[in-house]
């Protein structure tokens, strides 16, 4: 499967937040640790709710979590 | 894999088991006076939806014992996304399948020889379902 035009800095996110999990962040936000992990890998962008809840529980503005890609 | 993934799993393989054990019997001739298309293989049928719910309770409730919480979670956003796509694909295969039942009317099968034609291309758009989903769920998305 083809990547998305998002990248995303969640992995990095988490681990500076206390080497947050998969799972608490899927729990904080009301996800599934699956699809956590296809977002993180690009293989699934979140709807622009589920965006602003993963950049609220970061403390971060959506543009920090969220980056168009041309390439 | 989570609950959901399980579950499409549990669907592809109890169909396949149930139905296509019915299927071959009824295809084959081996069900001996319950020949393709009569009403004999009611019975055939009656019998493979009760191992068809049988095997899938079973089967569910071991994946539910198996699987992580996060796994039985509430359907997320990605994966109500994944059900919607796959149940569409499903539709439009029904949809396709249901039209060329015109395929064995025109060849002179009646009553319950359709009966079982329209029901096979029910199994096949449930199949359909249940891969889609698997190979969603195992893309990503």
């Amino acid at each position: 499967m083809s990547r998305l035009p998002i990248v995303n800095q969640i992995r990095r996110l988490r681990f500076e937040h206390g080497e947050m999990t998969q799972s608490e962040l899927a729990g904080k936000i009301g996800m599934t640790r699956q699809t956590i992990a296809a977002i993180e890998a690009g293989k699934y962008s979140p709807s622009l709710e589920a965006a602003f809840r993963i950049a609220h529980v970061f403390g971060a503005t959506l543009d920090e979590v969220f980056q168009w890609s041309e390439a | 894999m989570s609950f959901r993934e399980k579950s499409a799993w549990i669907t592809l393989v109890s169909v396949l088991v149930c139905f296509g054990a019915y299927f071959v019997e009824l295809f084959s001739g081996l069900v001996g006076d319950r020949h393709f298309g009569g009403l004999g293989s009611l019975h055939l049928l009656l019998l493979s939806v009760l191992a068809l719910a049988g095997l899938q309770i079973a089967l569910t409730m071991i994946a539910a014992l198996t699987t992580p919480k996060d796994g039985r979670a509430p359907a997320d956003e990605r994966e109500q996304m994944i059900q919607w796509r796959s149940q569409s694909l499903g539709y439009h295969v029904l949809m396709v399948l249901a039209v060329g039942l015109f395929a064995p009317a025109f060849f002179g099968h009646r009553g319950v020889e359709m009966a079982n034609f329209a029901l096979l291309a029910v199994v096949i758009a449930a199949l359909t379902v249940s891969i889609a989903q698997i190979v969603m769920f195992r893309r990503g998305a």
